[in-house]
């Protein structure tokens, strides 16, 4: 298991310092000077070679990478002021380290994702199990068309309809806001809700449609029929042993979905209003706020890959046949 | 493809769980396999349904010229700002419905006062182009790199398994927004009108580039599995070139494979096109665009629903009908799976 | 926080920032107010908009100010705000949002006083008068008032002005106006040299710049006259700070106040809290109160969702505004339609100037110049921007917020055009034998910029030209247009004057000595006259007069030059709880004015 660890960890390192150099060259490639964002009314040639010195855009760009990945790890010292390791350097945009405005966005990404998630998992995992349990009757051709339909809805268009029905229609719920959970749970529920039922809603079906097909694909396994003509109870079949088989596939899914949420939900958080990372993200593109769209390429690639290991991870515990040294990228 | 919805699924993502290599072309009874899955498919009326309706928005998005003609409405002239009282004061139209009208079959766009209907017609337009050049460059690159990998295994396959690990490290939504622009700034002069051309181009790239792994990966699986089978090895062990034996054996029995996908992955291109104009990093005003109609929309809808209705209905329609196709496809192909 | 639905915040954060990267929400100042929500776009036209405004003695300049009818203490005012602040250091404030806050925390040697008829007087804030010249103008004295404190209980003295003065001149202060500095020490970034370092390294400013000869005395010795002084020295970017308590950089994020209340709390993007500062004197302060405990401000409310809420009027909604968010123009429509809501409604002109630049290296004909004109239809981009509420279509370039300005000035007929007029700019193109010539015409890539780009390129071609449209960055927009070497030949931007005065109009717009990378002018108008007018008005020391000369150069400009299509003049219209007492638009600051608000007992 440490082995599996070491190797993964080292192999996403590689991956990260890959991406991190593809983001960092493409985007001085382009005939654009970011010095020109951080410039203020009095934006003279002098004040956009000030801000040159100050930012180290003057040296070279495989040195300013370096200096860049360097400081991630040990800090640096700007003319404005020492940045603590992590440092990603200062936003162009709003002078602020990098670092600070993603941990101060982060939560508000993590409460989105893992509400989500409760809510789809839950919905779906128990929508595709009646489904399969009742394979062919009108219930499961009930849960299929819908989740169809569902997981063919966009955000961009449910969000808007459930805030203009619940919200603004009708008043039952709050507008969409992000509170701290540490200082209003409530708030922090009440605010969170529909973002979470609206992605969950396009979410949950493509775990309803998987855990059903896993699940019947299972129940037709050898070991299951076993256990089942030994006579033992339909409900402790289902669980104990086909359940656990097909939790394999949902577990790479769900594993996929979370890394990719935790890194920025960006369509629902725009839909409404939040301000995650993903917001952050298009943002800082739109300005072209170098260190920023750095900072957020980095922190969503790492949670991306370290959900990957936890998943290879998973799978170990779930099945105790899977080998983790036995080589799994492919 | 990945991301349809959200930064989320790359390739739509409960692969049917198909991956068992479907029967080798073998002369057992008379019928082909291509005849036995076509009669399938024409039993499957779900199927046939959704293969209409996927033709007719090929089909509007193909004549669109034609319907304008018929029409008689463009989706460039701005209707409610030349005639006085199609837009109230505050630019919304004035009729009922959005301005639903006779005149305006889905009402005026509010603001610039655009007739909804074309808009939409030609907004299906482009994104159906751009979605056939995503899906089609992203499959024949997954075919090229998946066979490749596949057949000849060893570095080259460790190699372009890094590949990939390094293109799936890259958050896929975050990854489309950053580099829309790059990828335009290194086309254009900064000093010209960006053609709309060059958008669609670096918007084709951007999704292309990440596109392809997840169907690359799949391919490479069933490739594997493939060069094992007997009819490969005595194909090889006859002499046959490589080329001859990708081309020969291997390829015809991705067909199934490539072909569900292909399904599966165009509306998520759809989507996730629609998704990057409406973050606002898509193609801008005024070339008609699918996506651009949701951010409008997402702005006025308490004021003016129809507009959400009309393209979110449109794409509601769209995208489930593909999905239902490609569950036909899929079970025609292959009748184990599915119900 | 994040309480809106949907993508509002980002795009009106986006289309603010792009204004805030040219400075275009410059904080300024200008006479008469506006508060009566009228029914219409437009409103009232203050008469007294047009004059200078005269500057006070010390019974003007003396504490406290007057009540405001009906006012009582207590209760916290909730505040919702969009973007968080980019700056609380005052020497980085340059927007009228951070201006907005900074007159709840600090003082400057001056600042204005309205009374209820909307007229509006520069006073001494810390100063015991708005200042007394010598030497022609060259030389300026101020004296500190008795009993002026930091939150600190520390007194303020003529060390900490000089030090607020000569901090400005440190590497970190970037984002600030160099009015004074440059009056001082040297044009464009050169005053920097006087004083590399700041004051920090023990350098100071020599006396024949800057004397305090004694703690209550304040000289600025400028290098030319300078008859506006006591305006610059209103802005906030003025405002004192301790010589003690200096953070250098660190400061932005904790300033010490010297005004009504004290910054409790601040976290970046989320929250801030201002209670009231008990070591401020009302006695020593002509223009602020201190009737409300304290301002529970968040942060990340787009405009719609500010306006639900305060249309709702519910809850801690009757006691809540915000500072500077509009009505969304969305709902304008319900906000005039309720007369319950059309009450709470507070609007004025705001001082931004929508115009078209004409590049005048490119388009040297004046007649395609007033074809362009002519052809813009300036109702339309104005709708786009926000609804028929959010301004009202100019006819010129100077906005009703600067003395000088004349209402029914209209060379061009806008206001009897507002949709264009394409015959009339397809004949003067054909005079000019320019048919179907080709405009590059550049915008700011966002969404509302982009819709406008529709009925703009729409007009233009109507006329007669072909149209090349250009998208550029949002983020940089104004730095790409403030190259000389652009290579586009119109784009539109607004422009707002600092103070009252059209001196910080039409020299930084017009003047073509100063045509450089980095400068405003976006036109590139290089005038002889221009620039001999700019230098004569510039030293006219009589308020009154140079107001009457700028409004006659202005007029000259748009008849015989005509650098920029007059486009659009703004407006903000504001909504309040219903419990909120005190609320007045305030054209100093273009937004409601916080420190004469109260909570009406419930």
């Amino acid at each position: 298991m440490l082995r599996f660890l070491v190797r993964r960890t080292l192999g996403a390192a590689a991956v990260l310092l890959l991406i991190s150099a593809f983001t960092f060259f493409l985007f001085f490639s382009i005939p654009q000077d970011p010095a020109l964002l951080a410039c203020g009314k009095n934006c003279t040639a002098d004040a956009v070679a000030l801000i040159h010195r100050n930012l180290g855009l003057d040296d070279p760009v495989p040195l300013q990478y370096a200096a860049f990945m360097t400081g991630i790890v040990t800090g640096r010292e700007f003319a404005a002021g020492p940045c603590p390791a992590p440092c990603f350097g200062y936003s162009f945009a709003n002078d602020r380290p990098v670092f600070e405005t993603l941990a101060d966005r982060f939560p508000t990404t993590a409460s989105l994702t893992v509400g989500g998630a409760v809510v789809f998992l839950a919905v779906g995992l128990g929508a595709g199990m009646i489904a399969a349990a009742r394979r062919g009757t009108a219930t499961d051709k009930v849960v299929s068309s819908v989740s169809l339909v569902l997981s063919s809805m966009q955000i961009y268009f449910l969000g808007p309809v459930v805030l203009g029905v619940l919200v603004y229609g009708t008043g039952l719920l709050p507008s969409p806001s992000y509170v701290p959970l540490t200082e209003d749970p409530a708030g922090w529920f009440t605010g969170l809700l529909i973002p979470w039922c609206v992605m969950a809603v396009i979410f949950t079906a493509n775990y309803t449609r998987m855990a059903r097909s896993t699940l019947i694909e299972q129940l037709q396994e050898d070991h299951v029929r076993t256990a089942r003509a030994k006579g033992m109870p339909g409900r402790t079949v289902f669980f104990r042993y086909a359940w656990r088989g097909s939790l394999i596939p949902i577990v790479t899914i769900f594993g996929m979905d979370l890394g990719s949420l935790f890194g920025g939900a960006m369509i629902t958080e725009f839909t409404f209003g939040l301000a995650g990372l993903g917001r952050l993200a298009v943002d800082s593109v739109i300005d072209i706020d170098l260190p920023m769209i750095m900072g957020v390429m980095l922190f969503s690639s790492a949670l991306i890959l370290l959900c990957n290991i936890v998943v290879d991870a998973a799978y170990a515990l779930i099945d105790p046949r899977v080998r983790l040294d036995a080589g799994s990228s492919a | 493809m990945s991301s349809p919805t959200e930064a989320a699924a790359s390739v739509p993502s409960p692969l049917p769980p198909a991956p068992s290599p479907p029967p080798p072309p073998g002369p057992v009874t008379g019928r082909s396999p291509g005849r036995l899955m076509r009669r399938r498919f024409r039993r499957d009326r779900t199927g046939v349904v959704s293969a209409c309706v996927v033709v007719l928005f090929f089909a509007v998005g193909l004549l669109a010229p034609v319907i304008s003609w018929l029409y008689g409405k463009d989706p460039y002239t701005l209707y409610g700002q030349e005639q006085p009282g199609l837009l109230d004061p505050f630019g919304f139209p004035a009729g009922p419905l959005g301005g639903v009208s006779g005149e305006h079959w889905f009402g005026l766009e509010p603001g610039l006062g655009r007739d909804v209907f074309m808009q939409l017609v030609y907004g299906i337009r482009t994104s159906l182009l751009i979605a056939l050049a995503v899906t089609v460059a992203t499959t024949l690159t997954a075919i090229a790199v998946g066979v490749t990998a596949g057949y000849l295994g060893g570095r080259t396959d460790y190699w372009l398994g890094r590949l990939m690990d390094f293109l799936l490290g890259f958050p896929s939504q975050l990854f489309f927004v950053a580099f829309m622009p790059v990828v335009v700034a290194l086309f254009v002069d900064p000093r010209e009108e960006t053609p709309t051309w060059i958008r669609v181009t670096a918007l084709v790239l951007v999704l292309w580039f990440l596109g392809w792994t997840g169907l690359g990966r799949l391919l490479r699986g069933q490739v594997l599995a493939l060069r094992e089978r007997e009819f490969v090895e005595a194909a090889k062990v006859s002499g046959a070139s490589p080329w001859r034996i990708v081309r020969k054996e291997l390829l015809p029995n991705l067909v199934t494979p490539v072909l569900v996908q292909f399904t599966y992955m165009l509306p998520g291109v759809v989507t996730a096109q629609a998704g990057l104009s409406y973050l606002g990093v898509g193609l801008v005003e005024p070339t008609p665009d699918w996506g651009r109609m949701f951010a409008t929309a997402g702005e006025v809808y308490e004021n003016d629903p129809a507009y959400l209705f009309f393209p979110g209905t449109a794409m509601v329609v769209f995208v489930v009908c593909f999905n239902l196709l490609g569950d036909s496809l899929r079970d025609a192909f292959d009748p184990r799976t599915g119900r | 926080m994040a309480n809106d639905s949907r993508t509002r915040t980002t795009r009106t954060a986006l289309a603010a920032l792009a204004a805030l990267a040219a400075g275009s929400l410059a904080l300024t100042a200008c006479t008469g107010t506006d508060s009566d929500p009228g029914p219409g776009p437009g409103g009232k036209d203050a008469a007294v908009q047009q004059k200078a405004v005269p500057l006070g003695d010390e019974a003007a300049s003396r504490g406290p100010a007057p009540e405001v009818p009906g006012a009582s203490g207590g209760g916290t005012v909730r505040v919702h705000q969009d973007a968080d602040y980019d700056h609380l250091d005052p020497a980085q404030i340059y927007t009228a949002d951070g201006g907005l806050i900074a007159s709840l925390y600090t003082r400057q040697l001056t600042t204005y006083t309205t009374d209820e008829k909307g007229r509006k007087v520069l006073v001494g804030d810390l100063a015991t008068d708005s200042g007394t010249p010598s030497d022609g103008g060259r030389t300026w004295t101020f004296t500190l008032k008795d009993g002026i404190r930091f939150e600190d209980g520390t007194p303020i003295t003529s060390a900490d002005v000089r030090h607020t003065i000569e901090r400005m001149y440190a590497p970190f202060v970037t984002d600030g106006p160099s009015y004074v500095q440059q009056w001082l020490s040297g044009d464009g970034t050169d005053y920097r040299k006087a004083l590399p370092d700041g004051p920090y390294e023990g350098d100071h400013l020599p006396d024949d710049v800057l004397e305090t000869p004694d703690g209550k005395t304040v000289v600025l010795h400028f290098r030319s006259p300078q008859p506006d002084a006591p305006f610059a020295l209103a802005m906030p970017a003025y405002g004192v700070v301790p010589k003690a308590k200096d953070t250098r950089e660190k400061y932005d994020a904790a300033p010490l106040s010297a005004g009504p209340y004290r910054i409790a709390s601040f976290k970046p993007g989320r929250s801030m809290e201002l209670v009231r500062n008990k070591h401020w004197d009302a006695d020593t302060d002509p223009y602020r109160h201190q009737y409300v405990d304290g301002f529970d401000i968040t942060f990340n409310h787009s405009d719609e969702d500010s306006t639900k809420r305060l249309l709702a009027d519910t809850g801690e909604a009757e006691t809540a505004l915000s500072f500077t968010n509009g009505v969304d123009p969305l709902q304008t429509r319900k906000a005039l339609g309720d007369p319950d809501a059309r009450e709470r409604l507070v609007q004025g002109y705001q001082p931004y100037v929508w115009q078209m630049n004409m590049n005048m290296d490119r388009i040297k004909d004046k007649r395609v110049r007033d074809a362009i004109t002519h052809a813009l239809p300036n109702r339309r981009i104005l709708t786009l921007n926000g609804g028929a509420y959010a301004g009202e279509v100019a006819g010129g370039l100077l906005a009703p917020t600067v003395p000088g300005h004349e209402k029914d000035f209209d060379p061009y007929g806008k206001l009897a055009e507002p949709d264009g007029d394409p015959q009339r700019a397809r004949k003067l193109l054909k005079q000019a034998g320019k048919e179907g010539m080709r405009l590059v015409y550049a915008y700011s890539n966002d969404e509302i910029r982009q819709r406008q780009s529709v009925v703009v390129a729409d007009a233009l071609e109507k006329a007669g030209f072909d149209v090349q449209r250009k998208e550029l960055d949002a983020g940089t927009w104004y730095s790409q247009l403030r190259k000389v070497d652009n290579g586009y030949d119109i784009y539109m931007t607004s422009w707002a004057q600092d103070w009252p005065s059209a001196s910080t109009v039409i020299p930084p717009l017009f003047d073509g000595t100063q045509i450089q990378d980095g400068a405003s002018n976006y036109s590139h108008v290089d005038d002889e006259h221009v620039n001999s007018e700019i230098r004569r008005i510039g030293a006219i020391t009589d308020p009154v007069k140079a107001t009457k000369e700028w409004s006659r150069l202005h007029r000259y400009i748009v008849e015989e030059i005509n650098p920029a299509a007059p486009i659009s003049y703004t407006r903000q219209i504001q909504l309040h709880g219903s419990r909120i007492g005190g609320a007045r638009y305030s054209d100093t600051l273009n937004y409601i004015d916080p420190t004469r608000l109260y909570v009406v007992k419930g």
